[in-house]
């Protein structure tokens, strides 16, 4: 019955960049409508991971199963923001590039276009459908990246630092959205600089540094030992009054 | 100015017209894909193809002009994507640093080659100037086929340019065979370049590509007016360079490429 339930299973997983080893013997599960959050210092891995289970790049060992359809949202530091593209072109690349609809003249189906319509609505931005995405601002763009990636109704959502140059009240929304997913079933997982906002929706934590120093619960998981061992510091944590745990960042950031 | 001027003067006005085309389309995805320099890689690689294929033919074998200058350009153009490796994620090559090496290569395989066929030096650098009242009906005709091949590849994998262009790493993840689709953008625009050559030559080439689409892209809302912006601009610049011509003692495609150089720096002034 277990076994059912995985979305994404990991094994003694090793990736490398030119014979630079990025991670290495890490085993993770993650179970269908689980929502788990990646941490780790700068170069720790924590895109690798997320590359190596959308298939982006190959294992030098180990493998990467996955159940169902990937949605990707990497960091917007690789979007071209030199082009005029509009926020509903933005969607529809998605979508498009999926059913490898590349010809000028390939059009969406009716259904697809819902698809595009619903995915801007889910993050309140669906009136900017005609606004050019590279004058929206930094939360707004990063709504119309995850629309890209949750249009595609996806059963695994990948995300790379999603609250990056994000507002409190996006931050807000974008939590809520991820939250309603991972409810309906959609297995969450996001790589964060500061766990504090997601820590009463995470299911899981991993705290990665090119190796997976600990993966489970966050009270299990976020202990000195784990994020001196992560960090090279450990990170003190503070339990908040609906009893979660909370690391205290402060200037201390992956 | 005598009648005897005026089929000069059409195939002129239809060199610019089938230039700006590729200006237009070429020229916006080169802006876009962030690889300027590449047409002045590519032009270069020609202009080797170009000598090679004459040392060839002082040896006995025929190998069109054209062919040597398209083959090595798309050469050059493979090589500065492959070692930029924009199809694989992590760590790559800068894009302009892979094209400069595989430029500075073209460049001295042109000159070497030159120096072999020194009889023949004229006709290569020809291509390295060019001149818009010396082409024949059949560079036009050879012109045009070659921008509707550049047409129809581009309207075929339209998107695949455009994502790849965009954000290759969420292309990559999406299944998009990115690093295949990437050599074929490079291809394209090699291929274009060597298709106007003839026309503005191999280093004003690169006025009339990059600076269109570099000012289109500036003032343009979507991407469809970036395509329009830059045909205008250049088929303006080039009607312009040709009808100052007749005034002043200089070559029509060095004029058009002043003007639409300049028209980005004072666009770069206007809208800073």
């Amino acid at each position: 019955m277990e076994a059912l339930m995985e979305a994404v299973v990991i094994k003694d997983l090793c990736c490398t960049y030119d014979g630079f080893v990025a991670i290495d013997r890490v085993n993770m599960i993650v179970n269908k409508g689980e929502f788990v959050a990646i941490m780790g210092p700068n170069g720790g891995g924590k895109t690798t991971l997320l590359r190596a289970i959308a298939g982006m790049i190959k294992p030098q060992r180990g493998y990467v199963k996955v159940k169902g359809e990937i949605g990707y949202m990497p960091q917007k530091e690789h979007v071209n923001f030199e082009i005029p593209i509009k926020v509903r072109e933005v969607v529809e690349m998605g979508i498009m590039s999926k059913k490898k609809k590349f010809s000028l003249f390939s059009k969406l189906s009716r259904e697809e276009k819902e698809l595009v319509n619903n995915a801007l609505k889910a993050v309140d931005m669906l009136k900017f459908v005609e606004r050019n995405f590279t004058e929206l601002s930094g939360g707004q763009q990063q709504r119309v990246l995850l629309a890209r990636a949750i249009a595609t109704k996806p059963d695994i959502l990948l995300l790379d630092e999603p609250f990056n140059g994000v507002d409190l009240p996006t931050q807000e929304k974008i939590i809520k959205l991820l939250d309603n997913l991972a409810s309906e079933g959609v297995s969450v997982i996001t790589v964060v600089h500061n766990v504090s906002p997601l820590i009463h929706h995470v299911s899981r934590i991993a705290l990665l540094n090119r190796e997976l120093i600990a993966y489970g619960k966050p009270e299990e998981v976020l202990t000195p030992e784990n994020t001196a061992k992560t960090y090279g510091i450990p990170i003190p944590t503070t339990v908040c009054k609906e009893g979660y745990i909370h690391p205290l960042f402060g200037d201390i950031h992956g | 100015m005598g009648e005897v001027m005026i089929p000069f003067l059409l195939r002129a006005i239809v060199a610019i017209f089938i230039i700006s085309i590729n200006a237009a389309i070429t020229g916006t995805f080169t802006v876009f894909r962030n690889v300027s320099f590449l047409v002045a890689g590519t032009a270069h690689a020609a202009l080797a193809g170009a000598a090679l294929a004459l040392i060839l033919e002082s040896l006995g074998f025929h190998v069109p002009v054209l062919l040597g200058g398209v083959l090595f350009a798309i050469f050059a153009a493979i090589s500065a994507g492959y070692a930029s490796g924009r199809g694989k994620v992590g760590r790559r090559e800068d894009t302009n640093t892979a094209i400069a090496i595989s430029f500075a290569l073209s460049m001295s395989l042109a000159v070497l080659f030159i120096s072999m066929v020194r009889e023949y030096a004229a006709r290569v650098w020809g291509l390295l100037i060019g001149d818009l009242f010396l082409l024949s009906y059949s560079d036009l005709a050879i012109m045009f086929i070659t921008t509707l091949l550049v047409i129809a590849i581009t309207a075929l994998f339209y998107r695949a340019f455009l994502y790849l262009s965009f954000d290759a790493e969420a292309a990559i993840a999406s299944g998009v065979k990115v690093g295949l689709y990437d050599y074929l953008l490079l291809s394209t625009i090699a291929l274009s370049v060597v298709a106007i050559m003839g026309g503005v030559g191999a280093i004003l080439v690169f006025a009339m590509f990059v600076a269109p689409a570099a000012i289109a892209k500036r003032f343009a809302k979507s991407i469809s007016r970036v395509f329009l912006l830059s045909f205008l601009i250049s088929f303006s610049s080039g009607i312009a360079g040709i009808a100052l011509s007749f005034y002043l003692p200089f070559s029509p495609g060095a004029m058009a490429a002043v003007m639409v150089s300049s028209t980005y720096f004072v666009s770069v002034f206007v809208k800073k």
